[in-house]
């Protein structure tokens, strides 16, 4: 009898029972992937890092001596040790299918040897072919070049010319990320000798095994020459941007539970008070309330049995979409949690058991008049609404659906919570995103603002003046401006490897002097007053916390083969090599010789030009340098850190369409389940004469208006609640002050149209379904 | 005096599990203006099928339907709503009702969504509570539904039906669900609308109802086997009115 009546029962209600069905296929698609997801992602640098065979510390010299006495000193310790060639190519030499190479930063040619690289496949590359180059993830995926499989890429540096096939991306745990700085190209050990000339400068990449837990100190007792240096923990910071990703995902995933869970409760509430009338009748017979509980429970069952496979078969396509962005870097073996997503799927199918069984425990106390009843005694010692038609300048249809949310405000609450979550959702990465972009972050990457920088940067080498070489060109930029008749300030940040010593504590830091026009006043410090006088510095919290330093303390810094005593005066911040940094006076002697490399020719309009001209201005820089990129502060930014902001984009436009997805799903799961409910009264409704528009916008505008105020608060609480989650994660980078960009137009519109369009066009499309509903089904419940 | 409502060769058949069940078989009747008529005949006639029939709140299978002289049967659905909201009023057996207005708003909706009385929202508040006062329930009107008695909120339906002055009303057995008391008092409603000039159409077991109308069909098995005339008789002298209705009715065989 059971089996007759759950048939008969699945046949009648079906569009309950289908829509029951379709949320626990979801609700078990999004908790088993992003179950998946979270132990997958939050396990994934780790398990890159071992699969890589990585080191526990790494760093780049380009002296071949101080590479030497390290060797020796390993061999002394018995630290395991990996030497790698680094052919330094510069990237004006080079041609990505036929065009030129846009990268800033130091451009190396590397074989096989260290760390283990992997392909798109997660496979281990063992072997490179002549004529072919592998390219790194980040620099594969830039916006700003055309790399693809097969595309030619011509280098040809002091003599050596030579064209390669690009072979595909690697996933190369130490050149992987743009925050590195550095990236190379993987080619043959024929193509490296090729241009392993003397000419060529040839950096060295030093990989460390060992579990010393004295190895940092007596590492920075050599007092090394390096181009950078990372130990295992900072190597994950260094993927923090992708952790950044990774951690949107996350939290998207969450909601996605969380949404899910309110779904399910609501629909289950909503199906059993459905059937109160039912099991009434049922009691009231005689059957007993183990009896229909069971029947109930074994519908359940069917609906979660069928909805948790389907649901589990889904989540598989699903987490992968999700990782990809993240997969596209780094190592992450799916496959491994292929039990987490069938574990996650049967806990969602228990959960739908559960819930409907708690719902049907209630029901037990009832008396079967009660049950009949659905629950109500009809005593109410409350008004349903305060408002009045009488008294409303509200049209009918306008009014009832705003009558409606005050009555059972209740009702509403799982929909109001689902419809912020997903404002939220959609508009943090758009502040996230728009802030990476601003023009205000180029503060914390240890630059004082300007209007333009032109792509200049400069690659030194040991033998010639170098300073003589940045003020030349810095000059002859200024000269350029001169004869156009604009008055500018010209300048460019250097950048040395420095070591630096308080007491018996040591460390190496990137550091930095601005040459042209720029004074330590410029730039933004967190404590202390700008250094003044030659022999002051500022440091960040991350290198000055490392040696124990505070403003007022002396500091030795070593640059090249010259120590100096420094006087600590300012502690600024800087995202540059995670948090790591200092800033020398701008008139400190500092030996060129060692200089690391440079920023971009920065270029600082005196007259204040309005945003028209300095458009203009860009146009005529890109006149003036055809060679070079002219960028604004923003989009220099978004040049040095890669294609992260990218990345976001694409996640932001994965949230979107998610968010989009669960918000149309939720208003057409509402106006079902209300039509469903709603029926005789959208009968009476529709005998009394209304039309099926004004009823079909009556559903409408109830989800619309839920959907309206949701959104308000979403758009509201999302600026403090941006600044809550996007600070700490800029902080783990080295930056404490940070300037938000809030795109109004962008946060409190766009985006809050698009979600209340497609919410609202889901909830009118779904509400046709009432069409279907005569006037003559008055005293037909379902 | 004038046809209101008029009915020829009505059919209407339903399909159920592929088998044509004829629940109309070729009704032929019509109302004038200003009467009362009473549907009567036993259960599974096809009563509610006819008042929802002419009514246009149901589709027909064959034959016409003319109210007022315009044909219901090629109405579209959207001139059929209008119909229904400006020129006719409902009254159901169960006393249907938006659950989330109060008593007063449920009365007043069809009259701020119809554009046929020119009117401000305070003077239709106005003609809403002019009629519960006239229909003695004014001190409910701000009252949830369940609050109030079924006798009391079928009034407030009977107000509803009223409050866009149609030209007819339908009312399928508008005391089925209450108490001979309350029965009585909708009775005398319905029966002071009709003397008013209301056209009324109502489907009824109920003899002491039916007795209180103008004429009576006797409907059986989709069928008009006949109709009785109570004009003759005394509108205040309801136990004879009862009495010949009776008689005439177990000639019909009731």
């Amino acid at each position: 009898m059971y089996l007759r009546i759950l048939k008969k029962d699945l046949k009648r209600k079906k569009t309950m029972n289908a829509i029951l069905l379709i949320f626990v296929i979801l609700a078990a698609t999004f908790i088993a992937s992003s179950a998946n997801n979270l132990i997958t992602v939050s396990s994934a640098l780790d398990n890159f890092y071992e699969k890589a065979e990585g080191p526990d510390y790494w760093f780049v010299s380009t002296n071949a001596d101080d590479v030497e006495r390290f060797q020796t000193f390993a061999r002394e310790n018995g630290y395991d040790c990996t030497v790698s060639e680094l052919i330094q190519i510069d990237p004006k030499n080079v041609l990505v299918a036929g065009k030129k190479f846009e990268y800033t930063n130091t451009l190396c040619l590397s074989t096989l040897s260290g760390i283990r690289i992997f392909d798109k496949n997660n496979k281990e590359i063992t072997h490179v072919n002549d004529g072919e180059v592998w390219v790194s993830n980040v620099i594969f995926d830039s916006a700003e070049n055309n790399f693809y499989e097969g595309a030619k890429v011509r280098i040809s540096q002091n003599g050596v010319e030579k064209e390669f096939t690009v072979r595909g991306y690697t996933k190369d745990a130490l050149f992987g990320s743009t925050m590195v700085g550095m990236t190379r190209f993987l080619v043959s050990d024929n193509d490296a000798k090729l241009f392993n000339n003397e000419e060529n400068a040839v950096a060295n990449s030093v990989e460390i095994h060992t579990k010393d837990p004295d190895y940092f100190d007596k590492f920075n007792a050599l007092e090394l020459n390096t181009i950078m240096s990372f130990d295992r923990p900072m190597f994950k910071m260094i993927y923090l941007m992708d952790i950044i990703i990774a951690a949107i995902l996350l939290v998207v995933s969450v909601c996605l539970i969380l949404i899910s869970m309110v779904i399910l409760r609501f629909i289950i509430q909503f199906t059993v008070t459905e059937e109160f009338r039912e099991i009434g009748v049922m009691k009231a017979i005689g059957i007993p309330n183990f009896a229909i509980r069971g029947l109930y429970t074994a519908k359940y069952f069917a609906i979660a049995l069928v909805g948790t496979l389907i649901g589990c078969a889904l989540s598989f396509p699903f987490s992968y979409i999700m990782i990809q962005s993240v997969s596209r870097k780094i190592v992450i073996s799916g496959e491994d949690n292929y039990l987490v997503n069938i574990g996650a799927a049967i806990l969602a199918g228990a959960t739908v058991v559960f819930f409907s069984y708690f719902c049907t425990r209630r029901i037990g106390k009832f008396s079967p008049i009660d049950a009949i009843r659905s629950g109500e005694t009809g005593e109410r010692f409350r008004k349903k609404s305060f408002l009045r038609l009488g008294k409303s300048h509200l049209p009918a249809v306008p009014f009832m659906a705003l009558n409606d949310i005050f009555s059972g405000i209740k009702s509403y609450v799982s929909m109001i919570l689902i419809f912020i979550l997903g404002t939220l959702l959609v508009i943090i990465p758009v502040n996230t995103i728009n802030t990476l972009r601003s023009d205000g972050l180029i503060t914390i990457f240890n630059m004082a603002k300007s209007d333009h920088i032109i792509s200049q940067e400069l690659l030194f080498n040991p033998n010639e003046d170098n300073k003589k070489k940045v003020e030349q060109k810095l000059s002859e930029v200024r000269g350029m401006f001169a004869e156009n008749g604009i008055d500018v300030d010209v300048f460019q940040e250097i950048m040395f490897r420095t070591n630096i010593k308080k007491g018996d504590k040591r460390t190496n830091s990137l550091s930095f002097q601005g040459l042209g026009g720029v004074t330590t006043d410029m730039y933004t410090y967190l404590e202390g007053t700008p250094p003044q006088n030659p022999h002051e510095v500022a440091l960040t919290y991350l290198t000055a916390g490392r040696i124990d330093a505070k403003i007022g303390d002396d500091v030795e810094i070593k640059v090249g083969e010259d120590t100096k005593t420094y006087t600590v005066t300012a502690i600024n911040q800087s995202m540059n090599n995670m948090g790591e940094g200092v800033r020398f006076y701008q008139d400190a002697e500092l030996d060129y010789n060692y200089a690391a490399g440079s920023f971009g020719i920065q270029v600082n309009y005196k007259d204040s030009p309005d945003s028209l001209a300095l458009a203009e201005r860009k146009a005529l820089l890109e006149e003036l340098y055809p060679d070079a990129n002219i960028y604004t502060p923003g989009e220099y930014i978004g040049y040095m850190i890669g294609n992260v902001a990218e990345q976001l984009d694409s996640v932001k436009a994965l949230i979107l369409a998610i968010v989009l997805g669960i918000n149309g799903l939720v208003a057409v799961l509402m106006v079902k389940s209300f039509i469903t409910k709603e029926k005789s009264e959208i009968a009476l409704l529709k005998a009394i004469g209304f039309k099926n528009t004004p009823l079909t916008l009556w559903q409408t505008m109830r989800i619309g208006m839920v959907l309206l105020v949701s959104v308000l608060v979403g758009a509201v609480s999302s600026l403090p609640l941006s600044v809550l989650i996007i600070t700490p994660i800029f902080r783990m980078m080295g930056a404490y002050s940070i300037e938000y960009e809030i795109r109004v137009e962008e946060v409190y519109l766009l985006y809050p149209l698009i979600v209340l369009a497609v919410t609202a066009a889901a909830a009118f499309v779904s509400a046709q379904g009432l069409r279907k509903i005569s006037s003559a089904q008055i005293s037909n419940n379902e | 005096m004038t046809n209101i409502l008029e009915v020829q060769d009505l059919c209407k058949t339903y399909v159920v599990n592929k088998r044509q069940n004829n629940v109309l078989k070729n009704v032929n009747f019509s109302i004038d203006e200003g009467e009362m008529v009473a549907v009567m005949g036993p259960s599974g006639s096809g009563k509610s099928t006819l008042l929802y029939s002419v009514s246009g709140m149901d589709g027909i299978t064959a034959g016409e339907v003319k109210f007022c002289g315009k044909s219901v049967s090629n109405m579209s659905q959207k001139e059929l709503a209008e119909l229904r909201l400006d020129e006719m009023g409902f009254i159901f057996q169960q006393m249907y009702m938006l659950k989330n207005l109060s008593v007063l708003d449920n009365i007043l909706l069809p009259a701020c969504q119809s554009d046929k009385i020119k009117e401000s929202r305070k003077e239709t508040t106005e003609r809403g509570h002019a009629l519960m006062r006239k229909l003695g329930i004014i001190d409910i009107a701000d009252n949830d539904i369940n609050e109030v008695s079924g006798g009391q909120l079928q009034r407030a339906c009977i107000c509803r039906s009223m409050i866009n002055k149609p030209k007819m009303i339908f009312a399928d057995e508008p005391t089925g669900a209450l108490n001979r008391s309350s029965s009585d008092e909708v009775m005398e409603e319905l029966a002071k609308l009709n003397a008013g000039g209301t056209t009324i159409m109502l489907v009824t077991h109920d003899v002491k109802v039916a007795a209180k109308c103008t004429r009576v069909l006797y409907i059986v098995d989709g069928n008009i086997q006949g109709e009785y005339r109570l004009e003759k008789y005394d509108r205040t002298k309801l136990r004879d009115r009862e009495r010949a209705l009776n008689g005439w009715l177990m000639e019909m065989g009731w």
